[in-house]
C-alpha cells in the first residue's frame, strides 16, 4: 500500500508539471497556431479565386482587360483607388466589402460590362463567412509584390498580331489550343459561359451551338458586317465587335482590341474551337 | 437591551478548555462531517494502514456519506487484485467524470450553430489557454472511455459475471455502452469540420434507410433536423451530447452500480461451486476492507491514468481539425470513427436495410437479451467452451468488419484519384502539406524521374507518387504519367499541380486528372491540427 501512495502522489506532482509546462508554452502556440491558421486561410483563398475569381481577375489577378480591374496593382495597396472614391476604412475593409456585397452599380469612371458579383452568402451570394475571410486574406496576401510593381502583366504576344482584315489567309487552327486561350487572360469565358454578358456559345435549348449559329449568320437578312465564311464571320466578332452586333446585346459590350492582342494562330484557335461548339 | 446577540460557541469552549484542546476538539470535529465519520485518529489510522478499531470506525462513512454509500465496505481477497474486475469498471466511471469536466470547459468557449462554431474551435486552439490541451484531452479520454468500456463488458463476459443474479447489471451495462457510443458519436459532429459533417453523415445515413421508406424518411428528419445536416443537426447533436445522453448515462449508471452493491463483485469462477453466488458472503478472514486497501488501489490508478492523460495529450495526441464542413464537397476516403468503422464494413457487404438496419438492431437486442437467454449454470471456463469460443468470433468479427470499414477494402475509385490522393490526400495533411516548404522547388517534376529531384523531400514525394503510379498501372495496364508542377504563386506561397496523364488502352484517347493545392510558407501543418 505505501507504493501505491508514493505513485500517486507521484502522479499528481508529475501531472503539475505537465501542466506548468503546457502554461509556460501556452504563448507561444497559441501565436504559432494564429499563423498558421492565417496562412492556410491565404491557402484556401486561392484556391476559391482560381475557380471563382479568375476567369475575370486573371490567374495573377493582373486583372483583364475589359472585363475586371486588376487586384494585384499598386493604387488599390497603396490607398490611391480609396481615396479616389473617398473610402474612408482601411484596405482590407474595401476588399472584403467588394467581395462580399459585390458592385451592383458600376464605380464611375469604369465601363465593365459585368457586374463584380455578390459572394457573400449574407447578401444571397454562395460563400460563408469564412471564405470570404480566406478570400480577402488571400488579396491581402499580394500587397508586398504589388507595390513593387504588380502582377507581370502577361503582354500581348510579341510580333505579328491579326489585326482587323477578316481575309487574311490564318494558318490552321487547333480547337484545343483555342480552348485553352478562351480560359486564359483573354477573358472570353467570363462573359461567354459564367456570365450571360455576351451570347452563351454552348447550345441550350433551342439555341444551337457557336458553330452551328458561325455557318448561318452571315447569310441572315439583318446581318451587317462583311464575311463571307463561318471562319470570316468568327475572326470579324472577334476582332470587329461592332461590325454586327448580335441581336439582344448592345454595341461596345466586348473589348475592342482582340485585333492587337491576338496572334494569327490564336485568332485561328479560337475559330477552329468556336465552329467545334455545334 | 441588545437587539441581537451573538453567540460564538467556539468562545465557550475556549474558555472552558483552553485555546488549543478547544481548537483540537473543533478540526476533529471538522474531518468528521467532511469524512462523514472519521476523526483525525481514525484517518491518521487509514494513513498508517493501521488495524482498525472495533467496531470498525471505517465502515461509518458508507453508511453516513453520500460517496461512499455507492462504494462495498469490502471486496472479497480473491476480487481486490487485478484480476478478475482489472478495475474496468471503475475506469470507465472515471472516463466519463474525466470527460465531463474536460467538456465543461469546452463548453464555455462554443456555440452550437453552423455561422460560428467552425470559428469557437479556432479560437480554442488560438485564443484559450489550455484551450487545445482541454480539446485534446477530451478527445482522447472519448476514445478512452470507448476502449475502457469495451473490455470491461469484455472482462463481464468472459468472467461469466453476467450470469445469475446479475443479469440485470449487465442489461443497464449494455445501455451505458450505448450511451457511450452516442455520447462520442454526437460529439464528432460539434467541430463542424468537413470529417466530423461527412463522418456523422455516413452514420446518420443508416437512419434514412430503415424501412419502409416513410419511416426512414421520418426518423432522417428527426436525426438531421433537416433532409440534410445543418443549423438544425448540429443544435440536435449538441442538446444530445451535453443534455439527453449524459442525463441517460448517469441515470444508468446509478442502476448499474446499484446493483453491483446488491450484488458484490463476482468472484473468479471456479472457487465457487457451479450455480453457487457467494459474493455477499464472505467470512471476516477473506476481507479487504474498502478503506484503506481499495481506497488506495483506486485513487492511485486515477491519478497515474490522468497523468498518462494529460501527458499524452500535452505531448503526443492532437486531435485533428480539418477545413470547415462544406455539405458540398464530399472528401475521398472518408470514415466514421474508429469504433464505428465495422458498422461501415458492413454497409459495404451490401444491402443498406439488412446489414445497416436490421443485423445492428439484432445485434442490439441479442446484447441485451444474453443473460436471459443464455442460462447454463456454471460460469466456470470449462463449462462455456461454446460461450467463450462464440465470443472470440464475434472479437475477431469486429476486428475483421472494422477492417473492411477503412478505405484499404472494396472502395471504387479512380485510380488516377487514388495517385494523386497519396500525395495530397483529402481527410488529412498527407505528405505533400508536411513536405518543408523550402524545399519545393521551383519546376516540373516527372514522378518516373525522381532521383533527379533537387531536393530530399520533393525525391520522396515524387518517389511515393511513382510508386502508387506503378501500383495503378500494373492494376490496369495503362501507361500512366505522373507530373508535379511547382510554381511560385504569391508572396510565400507556392502553386504545386500534380498531374496524371494516361491513354486509355481501349480508345486510344488520352486522358488527364489533376489536383491543385496552394501552400503558404507558414501553414505548419506538422502541429497535429
Ligand atoms: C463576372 C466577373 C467577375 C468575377 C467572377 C469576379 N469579379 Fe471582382 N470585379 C469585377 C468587376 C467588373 C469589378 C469592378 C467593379 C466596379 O468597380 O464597378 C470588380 C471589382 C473587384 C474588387 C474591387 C477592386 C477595386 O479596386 O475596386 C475586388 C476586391 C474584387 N473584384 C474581388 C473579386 C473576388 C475575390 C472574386 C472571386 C470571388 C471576384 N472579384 C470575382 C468582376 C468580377
Ligand atoms: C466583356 C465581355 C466579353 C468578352 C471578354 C468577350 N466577349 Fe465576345 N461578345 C460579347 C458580347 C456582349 C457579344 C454580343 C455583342 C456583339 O456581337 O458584339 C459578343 C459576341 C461574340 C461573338 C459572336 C457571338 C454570336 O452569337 O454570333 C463571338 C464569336 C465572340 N463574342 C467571341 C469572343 C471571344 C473569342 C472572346 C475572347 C477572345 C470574347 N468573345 C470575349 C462580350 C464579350
Ligand atoms: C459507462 C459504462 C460503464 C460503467 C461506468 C460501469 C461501471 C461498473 C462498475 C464500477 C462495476 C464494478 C465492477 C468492476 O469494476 O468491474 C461494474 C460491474 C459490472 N458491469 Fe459495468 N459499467 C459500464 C458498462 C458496462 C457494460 C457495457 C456492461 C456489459 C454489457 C457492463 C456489465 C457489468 C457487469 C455484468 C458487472 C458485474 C461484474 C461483477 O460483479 O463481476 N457494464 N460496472
Amino acid at each position: 500500500m505505501k507504493w501505491q501512495i508514493a505513485l500517486g502522489t507521484l502522479s499528481v506532482v508529475a501531472t503539475v508539471i505537465v501542466l506548468a509546462i503546457v502554461a509556460a508554452g501556452e504563448p507561444r502556440r497559441m501565436a504559432g497556431f494564429t499563423t498558421s491558421y492565417q496562412a492556410r486561410q491565404v491557402e484556401t483563398g486561392a484556391l476559391i479565386f482560381e475557380n471563382s475569381c479568375r476567369p475575370c481577375h486573371g490567374a495573377q489577378g493582373e486583372g483583364i482587360e475589359g472585363v475586371a480591374p486588376a487586384l494585384n496593382a499598386a493604387d488599390l495597396f497603396n490607398g490611391n483607388r480609396l481615396r479616389a472614391i473617398g473610402f474612408a476604412g482601411t484596405v482590407q475593409d474595401y476588399v472584403r466589402a467588394t467581395i462580399s456585397s459585390g458592385r451592383p452599380v458600376p464605380s464611375s469612371g469604369t465601363n465593365y460590362p459585368q457586374r463584380m458579383p455578390t459572394w457573400s452568402q449574407r447578401f444571397g451570394g454562395p460563400l460563408r463567412d469564412d471564405q470570404i475571410d480566406s478570400l480577402v486574406a488571400y488579396v491581402m496576401n499580394w500587397e508586398e509584390r504589388a507595390l513593387q510593381g504588380g502582377a507581370e502583366v502577361t503582354q500581348a504576344p510579341p510580333g505579328e498580331v491579326v489585326g482587323t482584315d477578316i481575309t487574311v489567309p490564318l494558318p490552321a487552327g487547333n480547337a484545343d489550343q483555342g480552348k485553352a486561350l478562351t480560359e486564359g487572360n483573354l477573358g472570353c469565358v467570363g462573359c461567354h459561359i459564367l456570365g450571360a454578358t455576351g451570347p452563351a456559345w454552348l447550345p441550350s435549348g433551342d439555341t444551337p451551338g457557336m458553330g452551328d449559329r458561325a455557318a448561318t449568320r452571315f447569310g441572315q437578312a439583318d446581318y451587317t458586317g462583311h464575311a463571307a465564311t463561318p471562319e470570316q464571320y468568327l475572326l470579324e466578332s472577334i476582332v470587329l465587335t461592332n461590325a454586327y452586333v448580335v441581336e439582344g446585346f448592345g454595341p461596345d459590350l466586348m473589348p475592342a482590341n482582340y485585333g492587337q492582342r491576338l496572334t494569327p494562330q490564336d485568332a485561328a484557335d479560337l475559330v477552329a474551337y468556336l465552329l467545334s461548339l455545334r | 437591551m441588545a437587539l441581537f446577540r451573538v453567540h460564538i460557541p467556539i468562545l465557550d469552549e475556549v474558555k472552558s478548555k483552553g485555546l488549543k484542546p478547544a481548537l483540537r476538539d473543533k478540526a476533529d470535529d471538522l474531518i468528521t462531517r467532511v469524512t462523514a465519520g472519521l476523526d483525525i485518529a481514525d484517518v491518521r489510522g487509514v494513513l498508517r494502514d493501521d488495524p482498525p478499531g472495533r467496531p470498525n470506525p471505517r465502515l461509518k462513512p458508507h453508511a453516513e456519506g453520500f460517496w461512499l454509500h455507492m462504494k462495498p465496505t469490502y471486496y472479497h481477497n480473491l476480487v481486490d487484485g487485478l484480476y478478475p474486475t482489472f478495475r474496468l469498471g471503475w475506469l470507465s466511471v472515471y472516463a466519463f467524470a474525466f470527460e465531463i469536466i474536460t467538456g465543461v470547459f469546452l463548453m464555455i468557449y462554443y456555440t452550437p450553430s453552423p455561422l460560428i462554431a467552425y470559428e469557437n474551435m479556432l479560437d480554442i486552439l488560438s485564443n484559450v489557454p489550455f484551450g487545445r490541451l482541454m480539446r485534446d484531452m477530451h478527445k482522447l479520454g472519448a476514445e478512452v472511455m470507448v476502449i475502457v468500456v469495451a473490455l470491461h463488458m469484455l472482462r463481464t463476459f468472459i468472467t461469466g459475471s453476467y450470469k445469475f443474479p446479475r443479469q440485470f447489471t449487465w442489461a443497464t451495462g449494455v445501455i451505458l455502452l450505448g450511451v457511450t457510443l452516442f455520447l462520442s458519436f454526437s460529439g464528432y459532429l460539434l467541430p463542424w469540420d468537413q470529417l466530423s459533417l461527412w463522418a456523422v453523415t455516413i452514420g446518420a445515413s443508416m437512419a434514412e434507410a430503415a424501412p419502409p421508406e416513410i419511416v426512414g424518411r421520418n426518423l432522417n428528419l428527426i436525426v438531421r433536423g433537416a433532409p440534410e445536416f445543418g443549423a438544425g443537426g448540429l443544435l440536435r447533436f449538441y442538446l444530445l451530447h451535453i443534455i439527453a445522453l449524459p442525463l441517460a448515462g448517469i441515470l444508468a449508471l446509478g442502476v448499474h452500480y446499484y446493483k453491483v452493491i446488491i450484488h458484490g463483485h463476482s468472484l473468479p469462477p471456479g472457487v465457487e461451486n457451479v450455480g453457487e453466488d457467494t459474493a455477499r458472503k464472505v467470512p471476516m478472514d477473506t476481507r479487504t476492507y474498502f478503506m484503506p486497501t481499495i481506497l488506495t488501489r483506486e485513487l492511485w490508478y486515477v491519478s497515474g491514468l490522468t497523468f498518462l492523460l494529460v501527458a499524452y495529450s500535452a505531448f503526443i495526441f492532437h486531435a485533428p481539425l480539418e477545413p470547415h464542413a462544406d455539405p458540398l464537397v464530399t472528401p475521398l476516403h472518408i470514415t466514421s470513427p474508429w469504433y464505428f468503422l465495422w458498422l461501415q464494413g458492413m454497409l459495404k457487404l451490401g444491402d443498406k436495410v439488412l446489414w445497416g438496419v436490421i443485423l445492428p438492431t439484432a445485434i442490439i437486442g441479442l446484447l441485451v437479451s444474453l443473460p436471459y437467454v443464455e442460462v447454463g449454470p456454471s460460469r466456470r471456463y470449462g463449462d462455456r467452451r461454446i460461450g467463450l469460443s462464440a465470443g472470440i468470433v464475434s472479437v475477431i468479427a469486429f476486428a475483421v468488419l472494422s477492417y473492411m470499414g477503412t478505405p484499404y477494402y472494396a472502395v471504387p475509385t479512380s485510380p488516377d484519384q487514388e495517385a494523386v490522393a497519396s500525395l495530397l490526400p483529402q481527410t488529412q495533411p498527407g505528405p505533400l502539406r508536411l513536405a518543408p516548404w523550402g524545399q519545393l522547388v521551383l519546376g516540373s517534376y516527372e514522378a518516373a524521374d525522381w532521383q533527379q529531384a533537387p531536393t530530399p523531400a520533393m525525391r520522396e514525394l515524387l518517389h511515393t507518387f511513382d510508386e502508387e503510379l506503378t501500383r495503378v498501372e500494373t492494376a490496369d495496364g495503362q501507361d500512366v504519367e505522373g507530373i508535379m508542377v511547382v510554381e511560385d504563386w504569391q508572396t510565400d506561397l507556392k502553386k504545386v499541380t500534380i498531374r496524371v496523364v494516361w491513354t486509355d488502352a481501349a480508345t486510344n484517347q488520352p486522358h488527364e486528372f489533376s489536383q491543385t493545392a496552394f501552400l503558404h510558407r507558414n501553414s505548419d501543418y506538422g502541429q497535429g491540427e
